[in-house]
């Protein structure tokens, strides 16, 4: 069944074509990657689904429905959740207080169901010692997953991930990975995940799209991404292209 | 001895007005990052809206306190809608002018509506007085004590305990990260409005048994709750509450013990003392530790 689905996806800034003509869909509980080089558009198609960005043509249906009209709320309401490329989690707030404001738009929640569920999710996610800590005494790692934690409080249908290992060391990189195949088994989640650690990537992902200047310039599975001459020209020049990643 | 806590008392009360004034006016910037330079006014009209359910329509007390706040309420959300709402993409420093255009505009209306004559608010509680420790305290000023630490204790409740309050903090910290929690940001944006319209409303009415109900008192409340903030550190709660009591009490015992002419030199000078020492005021972060 697909989950998420983008249709003929343009957008414009000024003279700069941010996407163009973008198709992607997403099935219930499919891990799918998109890759490209740095300005390729990944953000921009991540901030189309959320509603963050207006698409000057083309529709995203979530479930089925339209909701290319529907603003930021009504889409995560309807089962979005996601998280930023350098971490967007509130400084000022605890651990426990950042995954109950994710927790907030959980349908018929009391105050102290809101606060269990929440303390469960930091439970779940390893975070239970540092729960009534304000997340600016954490580390960097920390954060990711205290963001991470907030982005699946209310239980999405797909969880959209802006390069989550992005100033990670390996050992973050390794937790990460772990407790994203944990909440995918658990919650049968479908994960769209922007990323440049192609290690991550390429162990994770079952399908994988490429963009490069706003336009999609392949779509398959990794080892076919791999062995694709027009990604790797993208990625390494033209003349390189019998080189593999 | 008892002379002393006497005043301790009187400048504790008008320091809770102060405090609930500097509230008001901290919680609008926290959460929508406006410097609201009407908030000042906006005690004067929660004294005025005393005046007119009390004094002019006669109601009894219970009903008249509750009509009052609930019309500064309809305030917070009338501000919201017609000032900052069309001018939330426009730079700071317009919104800014267009709290100082209301400021000007609320002091004339009330000009209009009440005119320039004072009139004073009766106290529920006008002329009680308990004798504690051989000090001779005045009931409304213990109740306003009371009042604000209540009011106090419930915004803290509110704000830490209840998931609307952390994600009103939130939305102060990360307006576009809150929205894609699902938080109705603009709702958050509202209630924060309507909060400072009712803390600054709630010291107006608790004021207007102390001073005269007067449309010029809004610009020495509101620099009164200024150097609360200030002093306190700007934008911070606890700072507010601490803030403001501290310019009461040094209002009131400098007047006792220094000079009455010069009661608003040493709160001020105060405040400048801490500009040059103590920049971030007492609970306030340095700018670098902020975020």
């Amino acid at each position: 069944m697909t989950i998420l689905d983008a249709r003929n996806i343009s957008k414009r800034y000024g003279g700069l074509a941010a996407l163009t003509d973008v198709d992607m869909t997403v099935s219930a509980g499919e891990f799918v990657a998109i890759i490209g080089p740095n300005g390729a558009g990944k953000s921009t198609l991540l901030n189309v689904f959320t509603g963050l960005v207006v698409p000057d043509s083309g529709a995203v249906l979530l479930a089925g429905n339209d909701v290319t009209r529907h603003a930021t709320n009504r889409r995560i309401k309807a089962g979005l959740g996601r998280t930023f490329q350098h971490g967007r989690t509130f400084p000022r707030l605890t651990v426990l207080e950042n995954v109950m404001v994710g927790a907030a738009i959980c349908p018929t929640l009391g105050e102290r169901a809101l606060r269990e569920s929440a303390l469960q999710i930091i439970e779940q996610m390893g975070l239970a010692d540092i729960a009534d800590n304000a997340i600016r005494t954490l580390s960097y790692g920390h954060r990711r997953m205290v963001e991470l934690a907030r982005a699946v409080a209310c239980n999405p249908k797909v969880l959209l991930l802006d390069e989550p290992a992005a100033g990670l060391n390996s050992a973050e990189v390794a937790q990460l990975v772990k407790r994203l195949a944990h909440l995918r088994e658990k919650h049968q989640l479908a994960v769209v995940l922007i990323e440049h650690n192609m290690g991550m990537v390429m162990r994770l992902a079952e399908r994988i799209v490429v963009l490069n200047f706003g336009s999609k310039i392949a779509e398959g599975a990794p080892a076919e991404i791999q062995a694709n001459p027009a990604v790797l020209s993208a990625y390494l020049g033209e003349g390189y292209a019998h080189a593999r990643v | 001895m008892a002379d002393f806590f006497q005043l301790a008392i009187n400048g504790f009360a008008i320091g809770g007005v102060y405090a609930l004034a500097a509230i008001g006016f901290v919680i609008v910037y926290e959460a929508t990052g406006v410097v609201n330079f009407a908030a000042g006014q906006f005690v004067m009209f929660g004294t005025f809206a005393g005046v007119a359910a009390l004094v002019n329509a006669q109601l009894p007390w219970p009903i008249a306190y509750a009509a009052a706040l609930f019309a500064m309420a309809a305030f917070g959300v009338l501000f919201f809608l017609l000032v900052y709402w069309p001018l939330k993409l426009s730079p700071a420093v317009t919104v800014i002018i267009g709290t100082v255009a209301i400021s000007i505009t609320m002091q004339n209306a009330a000009l209009l509506v009440f005119g320039s004559w004072p009139v004073r608010i009766p106290s529920p509680l006008e002329g009680m007085t308990v004798e504690v420790g051989g000090a001779v305290v005045s009931v409304h000023a213990l109740l306003t004590m009371a009042i604000t630490a209540l009011l106090v204790g419930g915004l803290w409740f509110l704000l830490h305990r209840t998931s609307f309050g952390i994600g009103m903090r939130a939305v102060a910290q990360d307006v576009q990260a809150a929205r894609l929690m699902g938080l109705k940001v603009g709702r958050v944006l509202a209630m924060s409005w309507v909060l400072g319209a009712l803390l600054a409303g709630a010291a107006g009415l608790l004021l207007g048994p102390m001073w005269f109900a007067d449309v010029n008192m809004g610009d020495p409340v509101a620099l009164k709750a200024f150097a609360a903030t200030i002093i306190g550190g700007f934008g911070s709660l606890p700072g507010a509450v601490v803030g403001g009591i501290f310019v009461g009490l040094s209002e009131v015992l400098g007047a006792s013990y220094i000079s009455s002419a010069y009661k608003d030199l040493i709160s001020f000078g105060i405040m400048i003392g801490f500009l040059f020492v103590r920049p971030q005021g007492m609970f306030g972060e340095k700018i670098q530790d902020r975020g």
